[in-house]
């Protein structure tokens, strides 16, 4: 006697549909990690924004002059200063357009591309926004501190307003680059979880 | 029947070309942390061991330039050994990304790790290359004199220290993007 196994036959064979492509899942936490990275983005294109517009117009004049020439310090004095002018722009817009990939990384909380095109380009941004931070950085130290053994001068003890902006400048830059890390982060996160 | 195991037979195959590239990108970040471990460790030797003392001396002051006296130089020795350090503590783990190409959550730390050690080292080496600029340079603004045209040994040295750090930063962001592909492809 040989043992039958009676499969019945479905009738709602037509009706069937075939889920092709991504089939609408809720988003759940990487939904919401995507509407920080969007904040986040946000707050690094003010922070961005403002070290580029701060440097750009350090500008100071002492009120006292000789007979040749007259005491001024601007952004412009120092080749860092205007690479690190340059770059912060480039930093702030990049953030700006890399905004409407955030955007569909919200849409689509579980597509797996917008989020590694913006960890690859945010890693390259942060580079770039790192060595101009750093770079300006030392050269305010040194306006700051001076230096014995090279005999440098700290100017900052005369030209007090430029150092000011100047170094506000470079906080809100690092601010920039401690949002991009972050961001960077999430990215990875919410690309290594499935 | 036949309709299900040629499915399953062309995603065995799938998942199978998803082994061999997730090995070979295992295999090339092993051999990139290894150049990266030696550009780092160049750097901070290189720019530790300077020391130059100029054959003349006034009574009062002897004339030496040491990585010591320059913060920003200071700094960039720092930061390039605690980038060379993680990379070799990180060999380990690449080692185990070939061994295993499944690792999932190894490969996040190691993202966020690189990422972290990006910035610093970063940040280290164009400091100091801020400071190596004024050194060639001068400014007259501000009436910072360049001290390469009397060290010159030690300007040479300096100089040359920061072509490590600037090989292994672009390895660092090579590494991070090879990480993140491998990791959007599961």
């Amino acid at each position: 006697m040989s043992t039958t196994i009676d499969v019945p036959e479905s009738s709602n064979t037509k009706g069937k549909t075939i889920l092709l492509g991504n089939p609408a899942r809720p988003g759940g936490w990487k939904k919401g990690i995507a509407i920080m990275d969007f904040i986040l983005r946000l707050g690094a294109v003010a922070a961005a924004l403002g070290a580029a517009a701060t440097m750009g117009m350090s500008d100071q004049t002492l009120p006292f002059f000789t007979q040749f020439f007259q005491f001024e310090a601007s952004y412009d004095s120092f080749t860092t200063f205007q690479f690190f002018v340059i770059s912060m722009a480039l930093v702030a817009g990049y953030l700006v357009l890399s905004l409407p990939f955030s955007i569909v990384a919200i849409i689509r909380p579980h597509a797996t591309g917008p989020r590694l095109f913006l960890i690859i380009l945010d890693t390259v941004f942060l580079t770039l926004a790192t060595s101009s931070g750093a770079s300006a950085a030392a050269i305010v130290y040194l306006a700051h501190n001076g230096n014995q053994d090279t005999n440098w001068l700290a100017i900052c003890n005369q030209f007090g307003d430029f150092c000011a902006q100047t170094s506000g400048a470079v906080v809100s830059s690092f601010v920039t680059v401690v949002i991009l890390v972050v961001l960077i982060v999430m990215s990875a996160l919410a690309l290594g979880r499935h | 029947m036949e309709k299900a195991t040629f499915v399953e037979l062309s995603e065995q195959k799938i998942s199978n070309q998803n082994g061999k590239m997730k090995r070979g990108v295992a295999v090339i970040d092993f051999i990139l942390r290894l150049i990266a471990i030696v550009a780092t460790l160049a750097s901070a030797i290189a720019m530790g061991t300077t020391d130059e003392t100029l054959p003349f001396f006034t009574q009062f002051v002897r004339f030496r330039a040491k990585y010591d006296d320059l913060p920003a130089l200071r700094l960039f020795v720092v930061a390039s050994a605690i980038a060379s350090g993680y990379l070799i503590l990180s060999l380990p783990f690449s080692i185990l990304h070939i061994i295993r190409s499944s690792a999932g959550m190894t490969r996040v730390i190691l993202i966020i790790l690189d990422t972290v050690m990006l910035a610093s080292l970063t940040a280290g080496s164009s400091a100091a290359a801020s400071i190596v600029y004024l050194a060639h340079k001068g400014n007259t603004k501000a009436n910072w004199f360049a001290f390469c045209q009397q060290y010159n040994s030690f300007c040479e040295r300096i100089s040359g220290s920061m072509i490590g750090s600037f090989i292994a930063i672009p390895l660092f962001i090579i590494l991070i993007i090879l990480s993140a592909l491998v990791l959007s492809r599961r």
